[in-house]
């Protein structure tokens, strides 16, 4: 076992600090830009299309990279303070990296209008625009440079972890799985997660970078075209194995963290490896219902992406939902906030995940795609469940010796956030039932009565609800600056 | 799964599964909630939590074989329908469309179609679908603003829909695929006679 430094470990935790208040704000300005678009779609406000698609397109695209790397930057933090030694020089550079790129992004989409929504599918950043190419070629450098620290930061953490743990098959957990495993090298659960998470990343990485190239080589020679429906498929990859992997990554700290507060281990084991082994395939090859009404696309992968949105399902709630069952259950624990966070997030995660495989039955596809319960079922998992476990491990992080402690004020606002967050998720679920489309800057131009004035009607409650879960969110800021600033008096005063 | 369509439009039916999902997770949240402070040997409650774990697996891949057996005999790709009636030709451009009746193979730019069209009650309408310019979807709402079907409409490829009107009536065509600024206005009507 690995001994880290204490000098390291403080090193570190000012790193974590940094990403995580970085995480406090940008957060609460992204909800405000989908606060600003459920307002103009409710006609409670004015805003031209072309600011409504930039303000999407920002909060889509800041949304999907922020809480990706808050995921990417508290499993650094986790596995560099207990499991590996990690470069924290490195990781600073990442740090300002990851900052260009989000400059850079700020720019095209605020004062350039970058507007092709957050997966900018091709040839759209092209053609009709609103938006001057230097918005296009800003914005598509950025996101560059974004995967660029991404990948870099990926392949730091899965190097050092193999250096340590022996090669990439222990981190799979393939030594688990031979008929003597009596005397093999353990590896914790987070590090298998970790790995399981990252590899696929790194193919998405890998993916997208070569993507957004022929975007920006296009941007350069007009006369350039490539196939829609290959950009389409690798836009997907790309972008679907981000999102799916930011929800792994926060499970990872999950299986490391609540054993605390249960005082029972999680360990791997062979059912963690086949489930988690599992996953991987799946993580690759899910994204391929996002491609069902192209009907253009092989029925075969069709079928496929339907079979494996199914599968993906068997081993995160038999395994890992159950794992937490096993975890909690009789176990006379505390519901302090930080075990209660992330059984809500698995909660988000089961509710927003049952909705998504509902979604990605083709059959109901064809009611459902790209109407509101597209971003009901992937907002219950992003926020109810990735949001929940961030801020679960923010409270860890803020916390010293009071990570047990009542926390009135932060339970207040916990069970506010979460009232406030399914209501304005319900929204989303009615106006999907109600074939509301998506992604519309106001619904006047719909001649159908029943599907304009529903759509108007559920943003403007919708728009309420994002106030209630905001006052939540308020509450749990000044209970987390209450903690870190007690944290700080501790820390002073042992030193 | 046709005849319990007629019963239930398939929006209905993923809500109420997804409510059924949804209130389970919210009984076993609340059982945890409570379950928790109190104290068992933590094998004895692992033990229980693996036999019923256990039971699950099973259910869910029975569960999850029957469900893929039964939705993919009502999936919207053409082979598996019967000869069209009809063929109509559709273009996405930003940000309008155009349908013509007949398969049209020349410049897409020369297409003369419109934004409304007449078609037959009850027969099988096979619909061409691309696009001139960026990726559009064509979404077709009955009378009551119920989304019946849909496809993309991609530059550089055709996908072709197969779908029997059963009613009579006015039917609205959205765009449900991002196309740029006026894509919300991008509207058309087709007439079933």
């Amino acid at each position: 076992m690995i001994q880290i430094d204490s000098t390291d470990i403080k090193k570190q935790k000012k790193l974590a600090l940094t990403w995580a208040i970085t995480f406090l704000i940008l957060f609460p300005v992204l909800i405000t830009l989908g606060l600003l678009m459920r307002l103009r779609q409710g006609e409670v406000t004015e805003a031209a299309p072309s600011e409504f698609f930039s303000y999407m397109t920002l909060h889509g695209l800041g949304m999907a990279g922020v809480l990706f790397s808050f995921a990417f930057a508290a499993l650094w933090y986790l596995n560099s303070t207990r499991y590996v030694k990690l470069n924290v020089k490195f990781g600073w550079f990442l740090y300002i990296i990851i900052a260009i790129g989000v400059v850079g992004l700020l720019i095209g989409t605020l004062i350039g209008k970058f507007g092709p929504g957050w997966y900018m599918l091709y040839p759209l950043p092209f053609k009709g625009t609103f938006w001057p190419l230097w918005a296009t070629k800003l914005s598509v450098i950025s996101l560059i440079i974004l995967g660029v620290g991404w990948l870099v930061g990926i392949l730091h953490i899965l190097y050092a972890l193999a250096k340590e743990y022996g090669g990439i098959t222990n981190l799979l957990g393939w030594q688990y799985l031979k008929k003597d495993n009596s005397n093999i090298r353990e590896i914790p659960s987070m590090v298998l997660i970790t790995t399981i998470s990252l590899i696929p990343g790194v193919f998405a990485l890998i993916i997208g970078a070569a993507m957004l190239i022929m975007y920006l080589l296009q941007s350069f020679e007009p006369s350039l075209a490539f196939d829609p429906l290959m950009m389409k498929n690798m836009v997907m990859f790309f972008g679907h194995t981000l999102v799916n992997i930011t929800m792994y990554c926060a499970v990872g700290w999950v299986y490391a963290l609540l054993p605390e507060f249960t005082h029972r281990e999680w360990k791997v084991n062979k059912a963690v490896v086949y489930s988690w082994n599992a996953t991987f395939f799946f993580i690759l090859f899910a994204y391929l219902h996002h491609l069902y009404m192209d009907f253009v696309q092989p029925t075969s992968l069709q079928y496929l992406g339907q079979i494996i949105s199914y599968s993906s399902a068997i081993p995160a709630t038999g395994i890992t939902m159950f794992g937490v069952i096993a975890q909690v259950y009789h176990a006379k624990m505390k519901w302090s906030i930080i075990p209660l966070m992330f059984l809500f997030g698995m909660a988000g995660w089961a509710i927003g995940g049952f909705a998504a495989v509902v979604d990605s039955t083709i059959a109901l596809n064809s009611s459902l795609h790209n109407t509101l319960w597209v971003p009901a079922h992937f907002h219950t998992y992003m926020l109810m469940g990735v949001v929940l476990f961030i801020l679960g491990f923010l409270y860890y992080l803020f916390s010293g010796n009071n990570k047990e402690e009542k926390d009135s004020f932060g339970n207040a606002g916990f069970w506010i956030f979460v009232l406030g967050s399914y209501g304005f998720l319900l929204m989303f679920y009615l106006g999907g039932l109600n074939s509301v489309p998506r992604r519309y800057s106001n619904y006047s131009g719909i001649e159908i009565d029943h599907v304009r004035e529903t759509g108007v009607h559920l943003a403007q409650c919708a728009a309420l609800f994002v106030g209630v879960l905001l006052i939540g969110l308020i509450l749990m800021y000044l209970s987390l600056i209450c903690r870190l600033v007690q944290q700080k008096a501790t820390n002073k005063k042992n030193d | 799964m046709s005849n319990f369509t007629i019963l239930l439009s398939l929006q209905k039916i993923a809500g109420l599964l997804s409510l059924a999902g949804a209130l389970i997770v919210v009984a076993v949240v609340v059982f945890l909630l409570i379950s928790a402070t109190k104290e068992e040997d933590k094998t004895t409650a692992k033990e229980k939590v693996y036999k019923l774990r256990g039971r699950y697996l099973w259910g869910i891949i029975v569960m999850a074989i029957v469900l893929l057996f039964i939705s993919f005999k009502s999936l919207p790709y053409s082979h598996s329908k019967e000869k069209a009636a009809e063929e109509v030709t559709v273009v996405g451009y930003q940000w309008l469309w155009k349908m013509d009746k007949g398969v049209y193979n020349a410049k897409l730019e020369d297409f003369g179609g419109k934004n409304e069209i007449e078609l037959p009650v009850n027969k099988s309408i096979k619909f061409i679908v691309t696009s001139t310019d960026v990726n559009h979807n064509f979404a077709i709402y009955n009378s009551a603003g119920v989304l019946v079907t849909q496809t993309q409409a991609m530059p550089q490829h055709k996908n072709i829909l197969q779908y029997t009107f059963k009613e009579k009536g006015e039917y609205q065509i959205l765009c449900l695929e991002y196309c740029g600024t006026a894509h919300d206005f991008m509207v058309g009507i087709i007439h079933i006679n």
